[in-house]
C-alpha cells in the first residue's frame, strides 16, 4: 500500500500532466469572470442537482395545493388533508411560539445522543462480529430476533427499564439506529478481499494493524451506509420514543397534534421530522466524504 | 347476484347505487363501520355489547328501500376518541362514541368537512356530578390531596375528559397554570409511568380511575365529582350516512336502549361477560356500570350534558385548541325519539329523569331492607353472588363473617359519605366512632368527619375489626 505523500505526489504529477492549459489560463488571467467560470465548471452537476432538486420540490408543493385545494378524489382522498398554506399558517405561529424551538433543539438532542451511543456501540461490535466467528455466531441471533422489533412496542418496556424518562426516549432512538449501523458493518466486513488480509500478514502484520489498515478502512463505506441508514430510522421511531416525553420533542408535538386532531399541525410535525431527518443525513455524507476523500464523487 | 364487498364505503355505495338503479333486484352490501372504545368502560352498552349480542342485527331495518340492502357491520375498536375522529373524517366510520371533550373535537374538526358533518345523537353513560374521571398517585406516595401536587410531575392524557376535570379542578382551585408540571401521556404510557414512579400523579379517564387502584399500585386522590362539572361519553354519526339511512341509525340508538336492558338485568352477568370480551376486570366494570354505579347508562341528551359541553368549548377556547363551535346546534335527537317511540318508550320523562338504577332488597346480615342506596355496600362473594348490605357497618360485618367462613372475597364496595359515590372498600378511609362507620375517599375528608364526631380514622382492616366489635375503636 502507498502512503499518502507518495499518494499525494501520484496524484500530483497527474494531475500536472493532465491539466495543463487550465492551469496556465487561470494563471495568466485571474479575473472574476473566469474563477466563477472555473467554479462553474467545477461544479455543474452539483448546481444541477440543486436547481432540479428545488423544481421538483416546488412541484411536489404545488401538487399538493392543488390536490387539496380542489379536494380532489382520486381513489385516494384528499378531501380532508390540510393544504400547503394552512400548514405554512400553522409553521407561522410556532416559529412564533419559543417553545417549537425547544421542540425541535430538545428532539435534535435527543437523536444526536442515541445516535452516537448506537455508532459507538455498533461500529465495533460489528467489526468484532465480522472478525472473530465465535462472536458472530453468539451476537447474531439475538440482534436478529431483536431488530424486527417496532420501536412502539417498545414503549413500554423502555419506560420501565430506565430511571428517567429521557433516558427511555434516547434508548428509543438507540435501538432505531443501532441495527441498521450493526448490519451494514457486517455486511461491510464480509465484503473485505481475503487477499488483502492475506497480504498484510504475509508483510508481517499483526491482528491489530489489519484491522486498522484493512478490514477498518475497507469497510468504512459501508458503515458509512450504515450511519445513514441508522440517523433515518432514529428519526423515524422518534414518534414513539417522544410518546414518552408528554412535554417536549417534535414527536411529542406531532402526537399531541393528532390526540387533538389538528391535521394542519399534525402535516408541520411530519414535514419537520423530514427536514431534520435530510439535515442529519447530509452531515453524515459531509463527514463521510471528508473521511474517504478517495471515494469523493 | 352482484355484491360490492368493498372495503371503501364511498366507493362501494355508488358502485352498488348505481347497480341498484339499473338493476331494483339486485342486493347491494353497505358497509357500516362503528368506532368503539372497548376499554373505555361507559361506552360498552353503546359498543361492545351490542357487537357481541348482536343486537344491532336485530333492530336492522328490512323491508321497504332496504328489502335489497344487506349491511356489513365494521367494528373497529380503538383506546381513545381522536383515532375514531380521524376514521370518521375518512369515512372509515360512519358511527363513533367518545368522551365529551373528544366529542366537541369531533363536532369541531368536521365543520371543515365538506362531505358531512357529524351529530351527536345519544349519550352512551354520564355522571352528573363528574365522576369517572380521576387523578391516581402511586400507593406509597406521601401525596393524599390535590394541594400536595404542587409543583410534582402529573401526566393526563391532553384533548381527553379527564384534561378537562384537571384544568376545571385548577380553576376551582385557583391554582396557576402551572401550578402542576402538566404533561400529555396516553393511558398506557401514563399508567407504566405511574407504576414506575416516574411520574407523581396520573390523570385519566374511565376505567383507570379505578382500575390503576384495582391493580394494587394505586390510589386515587381526586375524584371527578370534586368538579361537579357533568361528564359523559357520547355516539356521533356522519350526516351524510344519516341522511341516507336514518332507519339505521334509529336501529342502532335502539340496540343501546337494548343493551343498556340487558345491563341493568343482570349486573353481575353483565361485569362478567365485558370483563371476557375487553379485559377490564369484572370489579372494575361493576363499580361504574352496577347498580348505584359511578356511571348512569341512558342514551337520552339531557340539556346538562350540553351545558356542560359548552363549558368544555370554552376551556378549549381558552386554550386555543378551538374556535367558534355551538354544541346546541350539533346534537340531533330526532333518532333517538324515533328509537324511544318505536320502542313505546316515553322519551320525554327519561329525559326528565337524572335517576341511576339503586341497590335495593333486604339485608341478609343486618336483616333489614336496604332503604337508602348510598349508605350501603356490596360484597362480591365468589360462587356465592354480589350480596347487598343496608350500611357500611354491615357491609364490613358481612365481609368479617364471610371470610371467617372461609369463603373467597372478589371485592367489597361501600359510598363515599358525603359525595355518594361507589368505592372500593379496601382502599376507602373509615371515620369510625359511636357506633357509626363513615367511609371515605379521601383521608381529609375522613379526617374531618372524625374529629366532628369524636371518632377515629381507620384503614379497611382496622375498620372490619372495628365493625366486629360494633363500631367500637
Amino acid at each position: 500500500m502507498l502512503s499518502s505523500p507518495e499518494r499525494n505526489a501520484q496524484a500530483a504529477t497527474i494531475a500536472d500532466t493532465d491539466t495543463p492549459p487550465v492551469v496556465t489560463t487561470s494563471a495568466a488571467d485571474p479575473s472574476f469572470a473566469a474563477l466563477a467560470a472555473r467554479w462553474y465548471r467545477l461544479n455543474r452537476g452539483r448546481l444541477r442537482a440543486l436547481a432540479i432538486g428545488i423544481v421538483s420540490l416546488l412541484a411536489f408543493l404545488m401538487v399538493w395545493h392543488l390536490l387539496t385545494t380542489y379536494r380532489v378524489v382520486l381513489f385516494v382522498r384528499f378531501v380532508n388533508v390540510p393544504s400547503p398554506l394552512a400548514v405554512y399558517a400553522s409553521l407561522d405561529k410556532a416559529i412564533h411560539d419559543p417553545k417549537f424551538l425547544l421542540h425541535i433543539l430538545l428532539s435534535c438532542r435527543r437523536i444526536l445522543i442515541g445516535f452516537s451511543f448506537a455508532a459507538i456501540v455498533a461500529v465495533p461490535l460489528g467489526l468484532i462480529m465480522g472478525r472473530f466467528k465465535l462472536a458472530h455466531e453468539v451476537i447474531f441471533p439475538v440482534a436478529e430476533v431483536l431488530r424486527p422489533i417496532p420501536a412502539i412496542a417498545w414503549v413500554p418496556m423502555a419506560i420501565m427499564l430506565w430511571p428517567t424518562n429521557e433516558q427511555s426516549i434516547v434508548f428509543i432512538t438507540f435501538l432505531g439506529s443501532f441495527f441498521p449501523i450493526l448490519v451494514n458493518t457486517l455486511h461491510g466486513m464480509s465484503l473485505v478481499d481475503p487477499v488483502l488480509v492475506r497480504a498484510a500478514q504475509c508483510l508481517g502484520a499483526r491482528e491489530r494493524s489489519i484491522f486498522r489498515e484493512v478490514y477498518f478502512p475497507a469497510s468504512l463505506p459501508h458503515i458509512f451506509t450504515g450511519l445513514t441508514v441508522g440517523m433515518g430510522v432514529a428519526w423515524v421511531s422518534l414518534i414513539a420514543a417522544e410518546m414518552i416525553s408528554g412535554q417536549y420533542g417534535i414527536g411529542y408535538f406531532t402526537w399531541e397534534a393528532y390526540s387533538l386532531v389538528q391535521y394542519p399541525d399534525i402535516a408541520l410535525g411530519m414535514i419537520a421530522i423530514g427536514v431534520l431527518g435530510l439535515g442529519s443525513s447530509l452531515i453524515i455524507r459531509g463527514v463521510g466524504q471528508l473521511v474517504m476523500p478517495w471515494r469523493s464523487t | 347476484m352482484v355484491c360490492h364487498l368493498s372495503r371503501l364505503p364511498l366507493a362501494a355505495s355508488i358502485a352498488s347505487l348505481a347497480v341498484f338503479l339499473a338493476h331494483p333486484a339486485f342486493a347491494e352490501t353497505v358497509t357500516l363501520g362503528i368506532g368503539t372504545q372497548d376499554t373505555t368502560t361507559n361506552t360498552v352498552t353503546a359498543g361492545v355489547v351490542i357487537r357481541q349480542l348482536h343486537l344491532l342485527e336485530k333492530y336492522l331495518p328490512k323491508d321497504g328501500k332496504y328489502a335489497n340492502i344487506k349491511f356489513e357491520l365494521d367494528w373497529q375498536n380503538f383506546t381513545s376518541g381522536p383515532p375514531v375522529t380521524n376514521a370518521m373524517m375518512a369515512n372509515k366510520l360512519q358511527i363513533g362514541m367518545m368522551g365529551d371533550y373528544p366529542l366537541i373535537v369531533n363536532g369541531f374538526t368536521f365543520e371543515s368537512n365538506p362531505e358531512s358533518k357529524s351529530r351527536l345523537i345519544g349519550i352512551a353513560a354520564y355522571s352528573l356530578s363528574g365522576s369517572g374521571n380521576g387523578i391516581v398517585v402511586h400507593k406509597d406516595s406521601p401525596y393524599y390531596d390535590l394541594a400536595d401536587l404542587e409543583g410534582k410531575l402529573v401526566s393526563v392524557p391532553f384533548g381527553s375528559a379527564a384534561h378537562g376535570m384537571v384544568l376545571k379542578a385548577m380553576q376551582d382551585h385557583g391554582y396557576p397554570a402551572d401550578f402542576f408540571q402538566l404533561v400529555s401521556q396516553t393511558p398506557e404510557v401514563g399508567s407504566t409511568n405511574l407504576q414506575e414512579k416516574k411520574i407523581d400523579a396520573h390523570a385519566d379517564f374511565v376505567p383507570f380511575g379505578e382500575l390503576l387502584p384495582f391493580r394494587g399500585f394505586a390510589r386515587k386522590i381526586f375524584d371527578g365529582v370534586e368538579t361537579n362539572l357533568p361528564t359523559f361519553h357520547g355516539i356521533v354519526v356522519r350526516t351524510d350516512f344519516a341522511e341516507k339511512y336514518p332507519e339505521v341509525v334509529v336501529a342502532y340508538l335502539k340496540a343501546v336502549i337494548a343493551a343498556n336492558k340487558w345491563l341493568r338485568d343482570d349486573p353481575k352477568l353483565a361485569a362478567e361477560k365485558i370483563q371476557e370480551w375487553t379485559g377490564i376486570s369484572k370489579e372494575v366494570v361493576y363499580i361504574f356500570m352496577g347498580p348505584s354505579g359511578n356511571m348512569t347508562t341512558d342514551p337520552t341528551i339531557k340539556s346538562a350534558l350540553i351545558d356542560a359541553a359548552g363549558a368544555d368549548v370554552k376551556v378549549l377556547q381558552s386554550l386555543g385548541r378551538m374556535k367558534e363551535f355551538d354544541p346546541n346546534k350539533w346534537v340531533d335527537d330526532s333518532y333517538i325519539r324515533k328509537a324511544f317511540a318505536e320502542m313505546k318508550l316515553d322519551y320525554g320523562a327519561q329525559l326528565g329523569s337524572t335517576k341511576n338504577y339503586e341497590i335495593s332488597g333486604e339485608d341478609a346480615f343486618c336483616k333489614k331492607p336496604i332503604t337508602d342506596p348510598r349508605r350501603a355496600g356490596e360484597v362480591w362473594v365468589d360462587d356465592v353472588g354480589i350480596l347487598a348490605f343496608a350500611s357500611a357497618a354491615c357491609t364490613l360485618g358481612a365481609y368479617a363473617d364471610y371470610k371467617a367462613k372461609g369463603k373467597k372475597i372478589n371485592v367489597t364496595y361501600v359510598f363515599d359519605t358525603t359525595r355518594g359515590i361507589k368505592l372500593f372498600a379496601d382502599q376507602a378511609f373509615f371515620a369510625v366512632g359511636n357506633g357509626d362507620v363513615a367511609p371515605f375517599l379521601l383521608k381529609k375528608d375522613a379526617e374531618a368527619f372524625a374529629a366532628k364526631t369524636g371518632g377515629k380514622v381507620l384503614s379497611f382492616d382496622e375498620a372490619v375489626k372495628a365493625a366486629v366489635n360494633g363500631g367500637k375503636t
